[in-house]
């Protein structure tokens, strides 16, 4: 498959703050990545920098086999950004057609207008004295105005209900089977397990994990079983049982992190531990993403190695 | 659809669409014109009807390139709008010459209006050459003021940009001799005013007016300012791009 982005050793420093620490990867064609992580983890720092908005501070980044500001690249291009206001004292129709007469071949009219999902009534209105949900679909619209073969969503579906949310994937899946290379960054593992083929996981500037989103999954999801403490039990004994990853003691329990539940409890029978009030717990998606971002990075790490 | 036209089409309809161009670039100059002229100063004459009319439609077009442009393009920063335009396969100088075209083509539209609406009320009578002439002038002249516009767009805040540009506009408007004739004015504006580059806008006009051509010293002096500003607006500019 052809690689239409190539990071390599990516470095972006602001001022004393790392943002993003010394990343490589590659995307090819047609693929619907998520670049997924809590906030400040370097997700949007990355997709600008694959726009040419932001220079990287060392490593080389080429889209499409040139530099990303090149202006072959522009046409090619499609992106949807955060904290972008719409452009004042122009109508819908009239930003769209603008937007169109910049590309040499822009998409049809009627199918931007059916992208944005407005009533004929308002495409008269001003672009900005939309509502926040419409504006969200015009800046869907006017990043698709060239037709483009690549598209890059910055948190796309924040500010949209689940309407909204729910046209807006369906559209860029539709978009991605006919061959578009699409990317997007999120800090919901839901939505970036729900709609991407393969998840960038980021956290704290760096690539933590990457593949289909059912592996990384399998990574965030370490299960547990979990006992009222007590004074009796070491939890340097706990430590060596087999399968047992990580012992955590939290709010008067004990945790034993592991991915094989059953038998780290025949253990515990088998060496007569005193344990009461049992639980297991099977991590969900949310809960150990939600840990994650806790911890900055701590949880997985730990889960991750034992992979 | 060529996209440098259809960028200028829209520049001229968002300076169109805005109110504050319409009551600041004609409704006040009108006004002033009016009030100047008729309520307050009678019995100065034909000579200054066309003086006093060339200082308004002066104070109009220099008021539009320095706070319409200028407060435009900070809002088109901190909104992050001329960020997303760089994604665009627009070139950043198409999209800078359609903004001075269309600014180009709202002093046209202010000079034909104030010069008209002037006439009218006052009965202002110069030849046709004279009015195209001021009117060129008019329009050439404003471009150090672009520039200065220009210069007012790096700023960092709408609030910094409206509030500093509204003292540079006014001061050079007092200065310059665009509200009251720089005869009647103390000796140390006068001699302050020969540095001022909205002095020899007006002058410029106000010489042609009287049937004399502007003064090389008029238009050396709006070349400096033009090429001071264009220049510093580009270094500043440069300056923060290597801070992002």
């Amino acid at each position: 498959m052809e690689i239409v982005i190539s990071l390599n050793q990516i470095t972006k420093q602001f001022k004393k703050q790392t943002a993003v620490n010394n990343i490589s990867t590659v995307i090819h064609k047609g693929e619907l990545v998520a670049i997924l992580g809590p906030n400040g983890a370097g997700k949007s720092t990355t997709l600008l920098m694959m726009l040419g908005l932001i220079e990287p501070t060392n490593g080389e980044i080429t889209l499409m086999g040139d530099h990303p500001k090149h202006k072959r690249n522009r046409e090619r291009i499609g992106a949807m950004l955060q904290e972008v206001s719409m452009i004042d004292a122009l109508t819908v129709m009239e930003v769209i057609q603008l937007f169109r007469s910049y590309y040499p071949q822009p998409m049809a009219f009627e199918q931007l207008i059916s992208i944005t999902g407005l009533q004929e009534e308002d495409l008269k209105k001003r672009a900005d004295k939309l509502s926040g949900g419409q504006k969200r679909r015009l800046s869907f619209a006017l990043a698709l105005a060239g037709d483009p073969e690549i598209i890059f969503f910055d948190e796309p579906t924040v500010g949209m209900d689940t309407s909204a949310r729910r046209n807006f994937w369906r559209t860029v899946e539709e978009m991605n089977k006919k061959g578009k290379t699409v990317i997007f960054t999120t800090h919901y593992l839901q939505e970036a397990d729900d709609v991407a083929k393969r998840i960038i996981l980021f956290n704290q500037g760096k690539i933590i994990a990457d593949g289909a989103p059912i592996d990384i999954k399998r990574k965030l999801t370490a299960s547990s079983v979990s006992f009222a403490a007590n004074d009796f039990i070491s939890l340097e004994m706990l430590a060596t049982i087999a399968y047992v990853m990580k012992v955590v003691e939290k709010d008067g329990r004990v945790f034993l992190e592991t991915d094989h539940t059953d038998e780290v409890l025949e253990e515990i029978f088998a060496r007569k531990i005193k344990v009461k009030d049992i639980n297991i717990h099977h991590g969900r998606l949310d809960e150990a993403f939600e840990q994650l971002t806790r911890r900055g990075g701590e949880f997985v790490e730990s889960s991750l190695d034992a992979v | 659809m060529n996209p440098v036209w259809m960028q200028c089409k829209a520049e001229i309809l968002r300076i169109f669409r805005n109110p504050y161009f319409v009551f600041w670039s004609l409704f006040m100059p009108i006004l002033f014109y009016f009030l100047f002229t008729n309520v307050f100063n009678v019995g100065m004459g034909d000579e200054w009807h066309a003086h006093f009319l060339m200082s308004v439609t002066c104070f109009s077009v220099m008021g539009s390139a320095i706070m319409t442009l200028g407060i435009r393009l900070v809002e088109e920063r901190t909104k992050g709008w001329s960020m997303f335009m760089r994604l665009t396969p627009l070139s950043d100088g198409a999209y800078f010459f359609a903004k001075m075209v269309g600014q180009t083509m709202i002093h046209i539209f202010s000079i034909i209006i104030i010069f008209t609406v002037g006439s009218f009320i006052n009965n202002v009578t110069l030849t046709i050459s004279q009015w195209l002439l001021c009117g060129m002038w008019i329009l050439l002249g404003s471009f150090p003021f672009l520039a200065l516009g220009t210069l007012v767009g790096l700023m960092k805040k709408v609030d910094t940009a409206s509030g500093v540009s509204n003292v540079i506009y006014m001061g050079l408007a007092i200065l310059g001799g665009m509200w009251m004739p720089m005869e009647i004015m103390p000796k140390f504006i006068q001699s302050i005013a020969q540095w001022i580059p909205s002095f020899h806008f007006g002058s410029g006009a106000w010489e042609m007016v009287r049937g004399n051509a502007p003064s090389l010293v008029n238009i050396s002096v709006l070349i400096g300012y033009l090429i001071v500003f264009v220049v510093l607006s580009i270094y500043i500019r440069r300056k923060q791009e290597v801070v992002v």
